[in-house]
């Protein structure tokens, strides 16, 4: 093979154990700060694994949405909880085995269609087809732009104020309010006592 | 400067924003009340409420000038008549909510300007759901109605039974709208990459992948009945509408069922056209269930709000039967005149609880017991409602269910009407139960009544007579509409015929 394609294996060969040792170490990791910070190594691989396929959209959303913000939010709340090193125990019960074997299965199922499908593609009708269509000079975020503007404008503006209304309901029941100064009013005006069924009057 | 000029040319090629209109005005209603909230630093609220009903008045009237003149663009839009009078609803049910949320604005200790808020977002998601014919369309107008939907429930923060509704409001919905983004999904991928449904129609090739379009099916299936309430979706519709406060179950009783019957016809009858026979059985057999359950465990409810959750989602096993029978010549005309007929009768019925709950502070039926003593023009209105909800005849609910069974006898549907028919008598039994108790003169009268007043003793007296007013008048619009819409049945028919697409 020739040089462009020795440094593509070559990242993906840099790559491809930071995935596993990333995963590995979430899952097995005691304390739980360090499993979510191998999470984090996991998503900026997953990213890197974007570009290497030129693939730059998916690879920068990916870097923003995932390590940026889900990741970011996974740490925070977990460093705000004070949580105690979990001790997990050495027993082995059913469940492990059960899922041991589930996962084994899935997994010999994906690498089985992965074959397949990679000895489909590499036949050569396949290839000259698949050159044809010419992926590599597209400019995706540009084209992304685009259509977004262009096409899928309702629902691009629709999910800018889907953001405006999730903000405004997410801060809405963790709000405090003052309450004080619209108690008094009311007690200065009611002439019924107060029983309980009356202080329900706002959820009717 | 130049790319700006061209942008907006191509904008305007692209989109007619007069199609759009309606939901423009309902979105600059929403930046207004955000920024007038903002500025008058809480205070006056009730001006935020006159903001929300100009906004939908302006609305329905471009919506009405627009239904007259149908302008037709394809694209992102159709602005067929199906579409335009589904908007047209949602209009109807936001206005209406309106005049009955006005006086929580004085009686309730919470901040109130998010709730006109939520209101009109959740308008703005059913109407554009109303319209869309673009998958990522439909999903975040969707997204949007749940989204809005959840919050309203959730409002009385500091009741522990808001907080649970909503919760579970929130739960139930993300996981059936994953369930339909996976039915989408295989839809997407197996037309090569189209968005729009026409399109899908025409690349998907149904012969070769008739598996797998089942599959989607039955997913996209999931994802919307769970919207609707039908048979095995429904588990989160009783306790939802009790624990919610009762303005906020008025509104998405009715605007969040019709946004979803609209999403189910469309999706249905434009990607599966081939597999009619396929969904058609398992239409019925969810509306049978829907019916068949949602009367039966009616009829053992003491609270109200349950009862009427229940009977919701009979209602809408009676609706389903009106898609089942669409054919030709009558478009889904028995459809669109239940809907509207239940929309008037659901609100009404909505409307006259809420006053009588925030009097005396209970939901339970036995409470009502005696009622035409105290406050008979509730009473009346509330009979009037109640029956035209069971179908007794001369209120529009008969003419409704009478052109939707017919319809129904006529499309072959058998079992399904007569399973309806059977369900309807059960249901009247459990509507005249609690007539007969309110009309009843009781020797002992319960003590929640005793302590029943008239007015709201938590206001003044000049703004509670004004703010009854809206009430009463929501009340008693929604009773003319429920009794004399069925005197008006054959325009609306008329109206509804053309439907079909």
């Amino acid at each position: 093979m020739n040089l462009s394609e020795l440094i593509h294996e070559f990242i993906l060969a840099l790559i491809e154990p930071g995935i596993l040792v990333g995963s590995i170490g979430t899952i097995s990791f005691i304390n739980t700060t360090n499993s979510s910070f191998s999470l984090g190594l996991v998503f900026t691989c997953i990213s890197l694994l974007y570009f290497a396929l030129n693939a730059d959209f998916i690879a920068a959303a990916q870097l923003l949405v995932y390590v940026g913000a889900i990741n970011v939010l996974i740490v925070f709340a977990i460093m705000i909880t004070d949580q105690s090193v979990s001790s997990d125990s050495e027993k082995r019960g059913i469940g492990y085995f059960t899922a041991l074997g589930a996962c084994s299965i899935l997994f010999l199922t994906i690498v089985c269609i992965f074959h397949k499908i990679n000895d489909f593609y590499s036949s050569s009708i396949h290839q000259s087809e698949y050159l044809k269509l010419n992926l590599f000079e597209q400019n995706d975020v540009q084209n992304i732009g685009y259509q977004l503007l262009n096409k899928f404008l309702v629902p691009f503006e629709l999910a800018s104020l889907l953001l405006l209304v999730a903000l405004v309901g997410a801060i809405n029941p963790a709000r405090d309010e003052d309450e004080g100064k619209d108690i008094a009013e009311n007690k200065k005006k009611s002439f019924v006592s107060s029983t309980s069924p009356r202080d329900k009057s706002s959820f009717f | 400067m130049n790319d700006i000029n061209s942008f907006l040319s191509r904008l305007n090629s692209t989109i007619n924003f007069s199609t759009i209109l309606p939901e423009i005005i309902l979105i600059v209603g929403l930046i207004t009340i955000v920024i007038t909230d903002l500025v008058n630093k809480g205070k006056n609220a009730i001006f935020l409420y006159k903001i929300f009903l100009i906004s939908t008045l302006v609305s329905m009237g471009i919506l009405f000038y627009q239904l007259i003149s149908v302008i037709a663009f394809e694209d992102l839009y159709t602005n067929n008549i199906f579409n335009n009078l589904f908007r047209f609803f949602i209009l109807i049910c936001s206005f209406i909510s309106v005049l009955l949320s006005v006086d929580y604005v004085l009686c309730s200790k919470i901040s109130l300007a998010e709730f006109p808020l939520f209101k009109i977002s959740a308008g703005l998601g059913g109407m554009i759901l109303s319209c869309a014919t673009n998958l990522i369309t439909i999903y975040v107008s969707l997204e949007f109605l749940a989204l809005s939907s959840c919050f309203l429930s959730g409002y009385t923060k500091r009741d522990i039974r808001s907080n649970e509704a909503s919760m579970k409001f929130l739960l139930m919905s993300g996981a059936s709208s994953s369930s339909l983004l996976y039915g989408f999904s295989l839809l997407y991928g197996f037309s090569d990459g189209q968005v729009q449904l026409d399109n899908i129609i025409d690349k998907i090739s149904f012969s070769q992948y008739l598996p797998i379009i089942c599959i989607s099916a039955a997913f996209i299936l999931a994802g919307t009945a769970f919207k609707l309430s039908l048979f095995p979706f429904h588990q989160w519709t009783p306790d939802v509408y009790e624990g919610s406060p009762t303005r906020v179950v008025a509104f998405f009783s009715v605007t969040s069922k019709v946004a979803a019957l609209s999403l189910f016809t469309r999706l249905f009858r434009l990607i599966f056209p081939y597999l009619s026979n396929e969904w058609h059985i398992v239409v019925e057999l969810l509306a049978i269930s829907s019916m068949i359950l949602g009367n039966l465990i009616a009829v053992t409810q003491r609270s109200f709000k349950r009862m009427l959750a229940y009977s919701s989602i009979s209602q809408i096993g009676y609706v389903m039967i009106g898609i089942l029978a669409a054919d030709l010549e009558n478009g889904y005309a028995s459809m669109l005149t239940y809907t509207f007929i239940y929309i008037f009768m659901n609100l009404g019925t909505f409307a006259r609880i809420t006053p009588f709950s925030l009097r005396t502070g209970t939901n339970n039926i036995r409470d009502y017991a005696g009622l035409y003593m105290k406050d008979p023009v509730l009473t009346f209105s509330l009979v009037l409602c109640l029956l035209s909800l069971g179908g007794i005849p001369p209120l529009s609910g008969f003419f409704g269910k009478h052109y939707l069974f017919w319809h129904g006898w006529k499309a072959g549907l058998y079992i399904s009407v007569t399973v309806a028919l059977v369900t309807s008598v059960i249901s009247i039994y459990y509507y005249l139960k609690i007539i007969k108790l309110m009309l009843t003169k009781t020797t002992n009268l319960v003590d929640t009544l005793k302590t029943y007043e008239k007015q709201k003793s938590l206001v003044s007296s000049v703004i509670s007579t004004k703010l009854k007013s809206s009430v009463e008048m929501a009340m008693i619009l929604c009773a003319l509409a429920s009794t004399l819409s069925g005197l008006f049945m054959d325009p609306i028919i008329k109206i509804t015929r053309n439907t079909f697409f």
